[in-house]
């Protein structure tokens, strides 16, 4: 006779039986990770340069604000995810508020970049991604957006080129490394970067998935697929879920040198938000943000913490300067039903306040 | 010399491999000097070399192997305080779906703070870097030995490899800037 108290609830069981079913019948129901395409909006490469493009989005509005905004996406992963689902997408809400948006996609670095470093991705590449689109769409400044490093990458080139640039915005920017408190900047201030680089030359995927991988790592690694086979059936979520497992699965390697300053120069030595960095042999002084600047900030930021970006507001020359806190995550702030109801129409309105109309 | 050897047994092996590495390169020398100017002559010439790196290397894979259980200990460690603390709040095996959900949600988050508190310690940072650049010194004796079998086929190794890369970096910074003078002295001489 078994005892009342170690009896499973016949519910329990079925809930397990049903999750079983769901695992077995999840290859017939949804497509693999490689048969997704994330080219979500329609665009066209508008300029190349070795194997960065620029990415130049067709319009969704029969009239567009005349400057445009250029957006410098992470080092880490690709850009895919500010396109990632119609429903969910960056670049496809402000196209539909009237902006005219780029994107830089830094591409895919091989052993022979690795000497590429952050002069180049500023004084270069952005650079001339810059002068494009500005030639392009004949205005003498643009308005320029940077994403977590891309932040990072645009905060050092609005200091060393401000009369290119009329607005600039910074998404989790990546600018006091000692105050950053995510698990991420305790093992980036503990590598000898140097050793690593002259070892391994490019920054290697593996390296950033073991970084993604020591965060939340239960919450992330089994609760989260948990919940994936659960909703098997529900074509939404499948799609959304897989959509993003495809972009967190897709990192390029970053360039050695370019690795080298940026876990040195911001992380370890946190020179950036000291007013001691230099690029290219030129001092980077954050009082030469003199533009308007909207600084947007994730609370629940694991990846880059709030008291990692905050700084820049306060660091600036700008007078005319927003903060906006965001109550959710690094990726929930720029691919989430509440960066499209709330962060994006902000941005938006922002932009269009602080743009040349047509 | 002979006292040191006796102190230190890697010392002693170390010195043994080499002896007769030297010795029986000498010997043999002469004859395939007469023979062979290809790849097995090359290879025999920097053989030498494949032994000290891995003797030297047998030194860093005992740091990497402290450095590695160090690792799981203090992964071994969290894991066990953290059920540890599952185990106090929640003694009972869950045996319904509302029980079971909410032992999930309590394992995963004390499961996640506690790892979540290692990974920012200090503990964790000064031993993950020390493992990583234990593994790296192994990847560099483990390239040097790779680079003189390059060699021995008449290959470039890594570092000439890097002397053309870093050339190729120089010259197209170089075009560039020769570029965008080009472009601004003709919207110069456009101005004019």
């Amino acid at each position: 006779m078994i005892e009342e108290s170690s009896r499973l609830d016949p519910k329990l069981v079925e809930e397990f039986l049903k999750f079983g079913k769901n695992m077995a019948e999840a290859p017939k129901l949804v497509p693999a990770l490689d048969e997704i395409n994330l080219e979500v909006t329609e665009h066209e490469v508008a300029y190349t340069e070795d194997k960065v493009r620029l990415l130049h989005y067709k319009p969704r509005t029969s009239t567009q604000i005349k400057t445009p905004l250029i957006i410098a996406y992470a080092l880490i992963n690709r850009y895919h995810i500010l396109d990632i689902h119609p429903q969910k997408s960056w670049v496809r809400n402000l196209l539909d508020q009237g902006i005219d948006v780029y994107m830089v996609d830094w591409g895919t670095p091989t052993n022979m970049d690795k000497y590429l470093d952050l002069d180049d991705y500023v004084n270069g590449y952005l650079d001339n991604c810059v002068d494009f689109v500005r030639d392009e769409s004949e205005v003498d400044n643009v308005s320029l957006q940077g994403y977590c490093t891309g932040g990072t990458i645009g905060t050092v080139y609005t200091s060393l080129h401000p009369e290119k640039i009329k607005n600039f915005v910074a998404t989790a920017p990546v600018i006091d490394g000692w105050r950053d408190t995510t698990v991420v900047s305790n093992l980036a201030k503990h590598i000898d970067v140097d050793k690593m680089v002259d070892s391994i030359g490019n920054m290697p995927p593996e390296f950033m998935y073991y970084c993604f991988s020591i965060l939340k790592p239960f919450e992330q690694g089994i609760e989260k697929y948990t919940n994936f086979f659960r909703n098997i059936e529900n074509e939404s979520f499948v799609d959304n879920f897989l959509r993003v497992e495809k972009w967190l699965g897709d990192t390029p390697p970053i360039p050695g040198e370019l690795f080298k300053q940026w876990i040195r120069d911001i992380y370890q030595d946190n020179l950036l938000i000291q007013d001691k960095m230099y690029v290219g042999g030129k001092h980077i002084s954050l009082k030469n943000i003199t533009m308007p600047i909207f600084t947007q900030v994730a609370i629940g930021d694991h990846l880059v913490s709030p008291e990692c970006s905050m700084p820049l507001h306060y660091a600036v020359g700008s007078e005319d300067k927003t903060l906006r806190v965001y109550p959710t995550g690094h990726v929930g702030m720029i691919a989430s039903s509440l960066s499209q109801k709330k962060v994006l129409p902000e941005l938006g309105q922002w932009l269009k306040e602080h743009s040349e109309l047509r | 010399m002979k006292n040191n050897l006796q102190k230190d047994p890697a010392e002693f092996y170390k010195h043994l491999s080499l002896f007769w590495t030297d010795l029986i390169y000498l010997m043999s020398s002469k004859p395939q000097a007469l023979t062979s100017v290809g790849p097995m002559r090359n290879f025999s010439t920097n053989a030498k070399k494949i032994a000290t790196e891995l003797l030297d290397a047998s030194e860093d894979l005992a740091e990497f192997n402290k450095r590695l259980t160090e690792y799981y200990q203090q992964l071994a460690d969290t894991w066990a305080n953290a059920q540890k603390k599952v185990n106090t709040k929640i003694p009972k095996i869950p045996n319904d779906q509302e029980q079971f959900d909410s032992y999930k949600r309590i394992w995963i988050d004390m499961f996640d703070n506690d790892f979540t508190e290692l990974f920012d310690s200090h503990k964790f940072g000064e031993n993950y870097g020390k493992l990583v650049a234990s593994e790296l010194e192994l990847s560099k004796h483990w390239e040097q030995m790779v680079n003189v079998m390059l060699q021995s086929a008449n290959l470039p190794n890594k570092k000439e490899i890097d002397e053309v890369y870093k050339e190729l970096h120089a010259l197209r910074k170089r075009v560039s800037k020769l570029e965008s003078q080009t472009k601004e002295s003709k919207i110069r001489s456009k101005e004019k």
